[in-house]
């Protein structure tokens, strides 16, 4: 059975290669001859109507060619800076070509490229590349046209208080944004390119010295072992790199901040950056990691762990709000107070349907409200909450389809799940919720215990990047109880977080309570 | 076998609802039949046998380092010998967790789903069980971690909240008839705290073994703690007589709370609370039965073993026990003595032996 597999997989893998074979072989240099060069590229870039071949004469006599991509690279600097000085002027002295580049073509990088690979990579990042007749070496000159947004606050963490600006699609604005965060050269970025077709450029960042050795060695593996078509989000590569890939809950936070991205390095995780999206990947998470925001960071700390409690309840409530009621409705009615418990009643007595089932349409109603909230313009995102308020909220009750303490149950529940910071793990909450009203409906309280109890297994069974996913809690981790159950104030916040093992311990030095006393020292 | 690695305190969260999981629900109205108005005292001398396992367990492992029971018996007592000890041992086990499953099931259909059949509680707690002991004593460790915290704060709570329902005249005259009736109360209490020696299933995996004494102690002071302030609470409550004659006092205990007329009628969410406990106990359990199988039979790896032994512990709380009555029977007068043979006089005769061995070097390594 596995050697079929094998088989099987080594089958796939040479017809993967196959299909990419007019790509020239790795290590095919190119010719000294300037037409075969040409021909070759005119042969790669065939039905490529973007590719622009410029042929020209250099110093008055000796052939050239310019190749670049219309669109990716900066013509105007192009006509100023390579052609004018190299086609209008002749030149007295004889010196070599590379020495004519080096003084005449005023372009801050210029590198030169020996293969075909070479060529082709340069040319489709954006940088125009020169060959000349009778030399096997091309020079690539770094002309790339930035294509990029504007920096702007991130629509899916929005702060009060804190940097407003996020990263964007355009990787060297995201590594920059980094850059200039943590200015100190121990911030590593490791670039590895993944995608046979698109090539993405994926950018493995770090502060040496903070993040764990074994840590970034097995993350430069996941990332390394990946082989697919492209990469077009962080989400694709997110899916090859996790732990566990079955689990409902997100191992890999994601975010758009830079200031989030800084301060997971300055704590000594592994950030990985991928082109052509604003969502950076952060690694390894707990669960309490995503019940953190940026700005619990940045409010004073009494309200930043009050606010951390509130989260805390409502992530209970959000999972278990639902499947309580159904448990007590169904079960447990000695447990509602007697006065309560008449009034459910009484809006109950009409009801179609049990509760289990009531709290199932309910549910189901406000995910797909939600998801087209999501989904639909914004123009119409309006009518769709219009429609569902009426509706849902009103109409259904009236009409004696739903009894009005569900209403207020899912409308909670919902409220309940946005106060999680980040979507993946809110939804995955949400996800978990069916389950359990379905526990609730069938063994009550005791379901929903057995529920609690199976996903408190799995968490304990989860890892990020070899970190137990419920740490600092389980294993229990003392020391950094003081920013997951609390915010301490920062001048308590003395120790480094540790995934895996006791080295730089202090970030900053102790005992800097401020005291009016201290200003003399 | 086993990579993972647990801490102490882990294990001494892990060992907490080994012994309390079933005990409190059963321990006030055994003891109460046995020992009178002295039940309060009865937990403190049956953790002289909490003490004597840990004891054991403790030294048995110092002088056989980074092996689990059945290692060592195989050891100590030569390959045959070794083997049919250690399987007496773990057939103890197996029918202890599922007398135990049967006590929770029993608990929870005659106190709160009376039409549930009694399989769908048992089958359903054991299919968690062999998750959690699938992913090793890391994963129990850790669900132990989660879950324990949260049931200690419970019963705490529920301590706190009958407090002014409180008589504590209930408990005079003290010591009538001398320490004797409180003694005889501590005979049956007694199986439960020498399931302490459980963690000579776990010591070999504890990281930093030098704390696992200390850890070990505190969950033992916290267990006889937990013991005598349940039946404190109980006997203050209702009583003597009455809570004799009620097969689960503490349930009864928690329906007079009321407070401000809203927190009333708190048994649904204190039981499920304390099937987190419960579950904790079967799954150590169950662990250590898994994991001393493999070891028995010298296998590579215990993963397979999960799912059919957990359906033969769910069959041993079916087989032999017909009803309630005769599982409470059982917990008095059976396992009592098993408990005492098998987790008390076993260990201490291993321990010997292990010392006459070390001193004399006769017996062979």
């Amino acid at each position: 059975m596995k050697l079929r597999r094998r088989k099987y997989i080594e089958k796939q893998a040479k017809q993967h290669t196959l299909q990419e074979s007019n790509v020239p072989s790795d290590n095919k240099s190119l010719s000294d001859q300037l037409t075969d060069n040409k021909e070759e590229l005119k042969k790669l870039y065939a039905n490529c109507s973007d590719v622009v071949f410029r042929s020209f004469f250099l110093n008055g006599k000796e052939d050239a060619l310019l190749v670049y991509i219309d669109g990716l690279t900066q013509v105007e600097e192009i006509d100023d800076n390579v052609l004018a000085p190299l086609m209008k002027k002749t030149y007295a002295e004889q010196g070599s070509v590379r020495e004519l580049l080096k003084k005449k073509v005023a372009v801050a990088s210029v590198t030169e490229v020996e293969t075909y690979t070479n060529c082709v990579s340069e040319i489709s990042v954006g940088n125009p590349v020169v060959i000349l007749e009778g030399s096997s070496t091309g020079f690539s000159l770094g002309l790339a046209k930035p294509e990029t947004r504007a920096i702007s606050e991130p629509s899916s963490e929005s702060v009060v208080r804190g940097p407003r600006e996020g990263f964007v699609e355009s990787l060297h604005v995201n590594r920059a944004l980094l850059r200039r965060k943590i200015r100190s050269p121990q911030l590593k970025m490791e670039t590895i390119e993944i995608g046979t077709y698109t090539k993405t450029t994926v950018i493995i960042s770090y502060v040496s010295g903070l993040a764990d050795e074994t840590l970034i060695k097995e993350v430069r593996n996941r990332v390394a072992r990946v082989e697919i078509d492209g990469v077009l989000d962080s989400g694709v590569l997110e899916e090859f790199i996790e732990d566990y890939p079955y689990s409902p809950f997100p191992q890999v936070l994601t975010t758009e901040r830079p200031d989030v991205a800084a301060g997971s390095l300055l704590e000594g995780r592994v950030v990985i950056l991928v082109d052509g999206t604003p969502f950076v990947m952060i690694a390894p998470v707990s669960l309490y990691s995503f019940l953190q925001a940026s700005e619990d960071y940045y409010m004073r700390f009494i309200m930043s762990t009050l606010i951390r409690w509130l989260r805390y309840a409502f992530l209970v409530i959000s999972l278990l709000l639902p499947s309580f009621y159904v448990a007590v409705i169904t079960f447990h009615q000695e447990m509602v107070p007697t006065a309560l418990l008449i009034s459910m009643a009484a809006s109950r007595e009409q009801l179609p349907f049990p509760a289990l089932i009531e709290a199932l349409i309910m549910e189901v109603t406000f995910e797909a409200l939600r998801e087209a909230g999501i989904r639909l313009p914004k123009q119409i995102g309006a009518a769709v909450s219009i429609v569902g308020a009426l509706v849902i909220g009103e109409s259904a009750v009236t009409a004696g389809i739903v009894s009005a303490p569900m209403v207020i149950v899912v409308a909670l529940t919902g409220i309940a799940s946005f106060t999680i910071p980040r979507y993946s793990q809110a939804i995955a909450l949400r996800m978990l919720r069916f389950p359990m009203i379905i526990l609730a409906g069938t063994l009550g309280i005791l379901g929903i215990m057995l529920g609690i109890i199976a996903i408190v297994i799995h968490l304990s069974t989860l890892r990020s990047f070899g970190v137990p996913y419920l740490s600092p809690m389980a294993p229990m981790k003392s020391g950094e109880m003081k920013d997951t159950l609390a915010r301490a104030p920062w001048w308590k916040l003395n120790a480094r977080p540790h995934f895996t093992g006791a080295y730089n311990e202090h970030r900053q030095s102790a005992s800097q309570k401020p005291n009016p006393g201290k200003g003399e020292e | 076998m086993e990579n993972g690695r647990i801490s102490a305190s882990q294990m001494a969260l892990m060992m907490y609802p080994v012994v309390t999981g079933t005990g409190i629900i059963f321990i006030p109205s055994l003891t109460a039949n046995a020992a009178g108005n002295d039940m309060w005292l009865s937990p403190v001398w049956a953790a002289s046998a909490g003490w004597i396992a840990i004891f054991t367990a403790l030294h048995l492992h110092r002088l056989n380092p980074n092996q689990t029971i059945i290692q060592y018996s195989e050891r100590l007592l030569g390959k045959f010998l070794g083997k049919v000890v250690s399987l007496v041992l773990l057939f103890f086990y197996l029918v202890m967790n599922g007398g135990g499953v049967r006590i929770y099931s029993d608990f929870v259909t005659g106190s709160f789903f009376e039409e549930t059949p009694t399989y769908i509680i048992v089958s359903s707690m054991m299919l968690l069980s062999a998750f959690a002991v699938r992913g090793g004593v890391e994963v129990i460790g850790r669900t132990a971690e989660m879950l324990t915290p949260i049931y200690i704060l419970f019963l705490l709570l529920v301590f706190l909240l009958i407090l002014p329902d409180l008589r504590p005249e209930n408990a005079l005259p003290m010591l009538e008839n001398g320490f004797t009736p409180s003694l005889k109360g501590a005979y049956t209490p007694q199986s439960w705290f020498a399931e302490f020696f459980v963690i000579a299933f776990l010591i070999p995996y504890v990281k930093k073994e030098k704390t696992a004494a200390r850890w070990g102690v505190i969950s033992l002071i916290a267990v006889t703690l937990t013991f005598t302030a349940t039946n404190l609470a109980v006997l203050f409550l209702l009583g003597e007589d009455v809570t004799a004659k009620l097969n689960y006092p503490l349930l009864d205990a928690i329906q007079y709370i009321s407070i401000a007329e809203f927190l009333q009628h708190l048994e649904s969410i204190v039981m499920a609370i304390w099937v987190a406990g419960a579950f904790v106990k079967f799954t150590v359990i169950q662990y250590a039965i898994v994991l001393g199988t493999a070891q028995v039979f010298e296998l590579t790896d215990y993963k397979a073993l999960v799912f059919p032994l957990s359906f033969l512990t769910v069959l041993f709380s079916f087989w032999g026990i017909v009803g309630e009555a005769d599982s409470t029977y059982h917990s008095s007068t059976v396992f009592p003595l098993t408990s005492l043979i098998m987790q008390t006089l076993l260990p201490l005769g291993l321990l010997l032996i292990s010392y006459f061995q070390k001193k004399t070097g006769l017996f062979p390594r």
